[in-house]
């Protein structure tokens, strides 16, 4: 669509768009249940992951000696009391578990939607895994707790952004209108955003889960990673974005230039993760730098100043979705369908008076 | 394009990449153990005589060392220890092992919550990120610590790592833990002794290998007698009886007013018996003789001499193959040394804590571990108190020109701290 209406009025690709996700509507019902729960779904993994990040920050994972239960009740039944009014770590902990059920609930609801509805065989299958995925990484979740492995967590840290970008997916898929459209010339280049995004998160997760017994050459390699994919993720968005800055579709140059913007404050949050937790890396700053007072460890600021930067970090690869899938020409979104509707009322009246 | 048929592999992808994650990362993290201290077992001693003895502890030597340290201390999740150690065996308990947290949030491990990315799983100030901080995270295996209140060789009380632990150490990468609870802090400083009374004993039995007889055949007595009367007594001894060690601090001279004593102090700052000059510098900024190393990296810097000394020699295999093992320890049981600078004292930056009774501390007995020498045998306790008066001056004695003590330096005897400082040069 965007490419064959190139030339048109603003006004008439506006309603081009318009009609496209209105035809979209006539399925079964006046109700696209896969989209609503595709959100649904967005909202509850994003509060989870969050909880989940917090659970690493306060090192909370070991609260809760117990799986699947919760100090041998049923995780459901725990008394609500006990879960709000105790221990933070215990807050945080049987609040990730009780989210990560929901997500499972929801996914799997959303699964049985997708078959329901006419939504097309690819988000079928993202929907069944999803479904896949929440099980594999509630499983996971166990077993950390269950072997207070280490491995685990860093694996379980990997899979949970894994299947919060597959559900960001799925909400942006189960609202693309019914046109298929030409792929745009950035695409390419757009999908290496999430791959590179999801690589950072995994080399991220190997220095918040890191082992005690690692020497000091190894967690400088470590470090070094993830300074370097950190570089190419904050380049190939810069890129991404100037390549579609004047591009008609206005979809990826609007979600590209959100990337650039995350990403550059994740590269100044970056920064100030390592001096909350380890503090200035002194041995590489000029002797000039040093701080007159010692820095205090465990600060609430710092513990949001860590979090926020992994969860900056899902974010980004959340929107690198997003991105790939509107480049790809196939993501026009509601966001951007529904100011088209206002603006075609305002061209139609401009053209009437 | 057939966007359908692509978009199908899709799931397949995601799983495949998680496969792969589970079959990377399937090797579980193995229990948490202590290493062994590695410099001292292939350290040259003076006891060590023929250049073929040099060599590490054989391995076998080098597993009984392991053995006994073992059975006398447990391992990182389970620490024991002998009542003669000394220590309280419930607040180790609750700084050792993994960390978790009970039903009213009481949580265990603290060592690894809060120190161990630091310091090391063996306190050797070997955790992960010590390569990028200067300076290094504490080694606490020789059991030497700076920032006390009592005599230089002498071990730390209680109440002091209490107080570095509570305001961290200024200007390094040392926080400050005041967030955490007194019986947090508490327990944290009962593990610091148990590794640092475990490091020395270790340090105590490899050197004891020097001094066995030949009809002990290279192994050490696995007796109580020997393990515990011998070794691990009077090393608990020494940290038993700090608190008997502290500095008498008399009261700050009353009678004289503080730009007179500010001029004492700096009279004697720049002269002969204190020479502080040496090493801070005539102008303070800590430029004076800054070629010296702290104990912990001179271990390394004698080895390397050792190596140095052998380069162009015939080797023999005894040699080399110390050599090769030299080359390993570096590679991942030490840090590069690195020279230590005396402090600059016009910053006002106080490591060991800016209370005039803390730089009493530090200028009385010097700062064990780095060159910082005690000036309590060269000047009277009055004195000390007149130099901690100058160096509390110094940050606001900027009148543009730090040459200005230049010229006092001049007429005092700075032309003999220069010689000293050019002979320790060569
Ligand atoms: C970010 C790194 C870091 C962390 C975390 C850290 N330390 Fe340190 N620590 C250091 C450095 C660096 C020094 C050396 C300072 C110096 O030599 O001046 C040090 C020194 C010390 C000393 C020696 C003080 C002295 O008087 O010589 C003790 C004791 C100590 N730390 C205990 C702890 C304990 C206990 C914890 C955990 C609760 C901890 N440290 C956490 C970096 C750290
Ligand atoms: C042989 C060299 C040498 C001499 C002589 C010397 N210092 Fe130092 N001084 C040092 C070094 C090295 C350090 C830094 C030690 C460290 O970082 O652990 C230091 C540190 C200090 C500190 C900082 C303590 C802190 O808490 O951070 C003060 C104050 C100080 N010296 C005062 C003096 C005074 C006063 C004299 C004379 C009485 C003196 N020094 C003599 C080498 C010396």
């Amino acid at each position: 669509m965007l490419n064959a209406d190139r030339g048109k009025p603003q006004a008439l690709r506006d309603a081009a768009v318009d009609r496209g996700s209105l035809a979209r509507g006539g399925g079964q019902s006046r109700w696209n249940v896969p989209r609503v729960l595709s959100s649904v779904l967005v909202a509850v993994t994003f509060v989870l992951l969050s909880f989940g990040a917090l659970v690493t920050t306060y090192e909370a994972a070991m609260a809760v000696p117990d799986w699947p239960g919760t100090y041998g009740h049923n995780m459901f039944l725990f008394p609500l009391a006990e879960w709000l009014g105790g221990p933070w770590d215990l807050f945080l902990e049987h609040g990730h578990r009780l989210l990560g059920a929901t997500a499972g609930l929801v996914a799997i609801a959303l699964a049985v939607s997708a078959w329901l509805w006419p939504v097309g065989p690819r988000v079928r299958w993202l929907a069944v895994a999803a479904v896949v995925l929440v099980v594999v990484q509630g499983v996971l979740g166990g077993a950390r707790v269950l072997l207070d492995d280490t491995t685990v967590a860093k694996v379980h840290a990997c899979t949970g952004p894994l299947f919060f970008a597959v559900t960001v997916a799925l909400a942006v898929l189960t609202r693309r209108p019914a046109g298929v459209d030409q792929p745009s010339a950035a695409f390419s280049l757009a999908a290496t955003l999430p791959v590179a995004a999801y690589g950072q998160l995994v080399a991220g997760a190997q220095l918040r889960h890191l082992d005690p017994a690692t020497t000091p050459p190894v967690f400088h390699a470590l470090v070094g990673t993830h300074i370097l994919i950190g570089l190419v993720v904050a380049a190939l968005a810069y890129a991404i974005a100037a390549a579609t800055w004047r591009s008609v579709n206005r979809a990826a140059h609007r979600w590209s230039a959100a990337a650039a913007g995350l990403v550059s404050a994740q590269l100044l949050l970056g920064g100030a993760t390592w001096v909350a937790k380890y503090g200035l890396p002194s041995a590489v700053l000029p002797d000039a730098w040093r701080l007159s007072e010692a820095i205090v460890a465990r600060s609430g600021s710092a513990a949001v100043i860590v979090t926020a930067h992994a969860i900056l970090g899902m974010l980004i690869l959340a929107v690198g979705v997003v991105v790939a899938i509107a480049a790809a020409g196939r993501g026009v979104t509601a966001a951007d369908a529904k100011p088209g509707v206002r603006r075609t009322a305002a061209g139609l009246r401009e053209a009437l008076v | 394009m057939s966007t359908s048929s692509k978009s199908s592999r899709r799931p397949c992808l995601i799983a495949a990449i998680l496969a792969g994650l589970i079959a990377t990362g399937c090797s579980p993290t193995p229990p948490a153990a202590f290493r062994l201290n590695m410099v001292e077992a292939i350290s040259p001693t003076a006891e060590k005589d023929s250049i073929a003895a040099e060599q590490a502890l054989t391995t076998e030597q080098q597993r009984q060392v392991a053995t006994i340290l073992a059975a006398m201390f447990g391992t990182p999740d389970e620490p024991v220890c002998l009542p003669e150690a000394g220590l309280d065996g419930s607040k180790l308990q609750l700084a050792a092992g993994p960390v978790r947290s009970d039903i009213v949030g009481r949580k265990n491990g603290l060592y690894r919550e809060h120190c161990v990315h630091c310091h090391g799983i063996t306190g050797d100030g070997l955790g992960p990120t010590a390569a990028f901080l200067n300076p290094y995270p504490r080694d606490y295996r020789p059991g030497v610590f700076k920032f006390k209140s009592t005599e230089r060789a002498d071990k730390p009380t209680h109440g002091d790592l209490v107080h570095v632990l509570h305001n961290g150490i200024a200007g390094t990468s040392m926080p400050s833990f005041a967030l955490l609870s007194p019986t947090q802090v508490d327990a944290l400083v009962e593990y610091v002794k148990y590794l640092s009374i475990r490091g020395e004993t270790e340090l105590a039995l490899m050197r004891y290998y020097f001094e066995l007889d030949d009809e002990d055949e290279g192994k050490l007595p696995e007796t109580r007698e020997f393990l515990v009367d011998e070794i691990l007594q009077p090393i608990a001894d020494k940290w038993a009886s700090a608190a008997d060690a502290v500095i008498d601090v008399p009261e700050p001279p009353a009678d004289l007013d503080l730009a007179a004593s500010v001029a004492k102090g700096k009279e004697l700052f720049y002269g002969d018996r204190a020479n502080c000059v040496k090493c801070h510098g005539v102008t303070g900024l800590g430029d004076g003789q800054a070629n010296d190393y702290d104990d912990w990296s001179k271990n390394i810097v004698k080895i390397e001499a050792k190596l140095a000394s052998l380069a162009g020699n015939e080797l023999e295999p005894a040699e080399h193959r110390w050599i090769a093992d030299f080359h390993d320890v570096l590679d991942g049981d030490a840090l590069q040394p690195r020279t230590i600078p005396p402090r600059n004292l016009r910053k006002g930056i106080y490591r060991g804590g800016r209370r005039p009774l803390d730089l009493y501390y530090r200028i009385h007995a010097g700062i064990n571990g780095a060159p910082m020498p005690a000036a309590a045998g060269t000047v009277s306790p009055e004195e000390i108190w007149h130099i901690v008066n100058y160096v509390r001056s110094l940050p606001y004695d900027f009148d543009g020109e730090l040459g200005v003590d230049r010229s006092m330096a001049v007429q005092s005897n700075v032309a003999g701290a220069l010689a000293a400082q050019e002979t320790s040069d060569q």
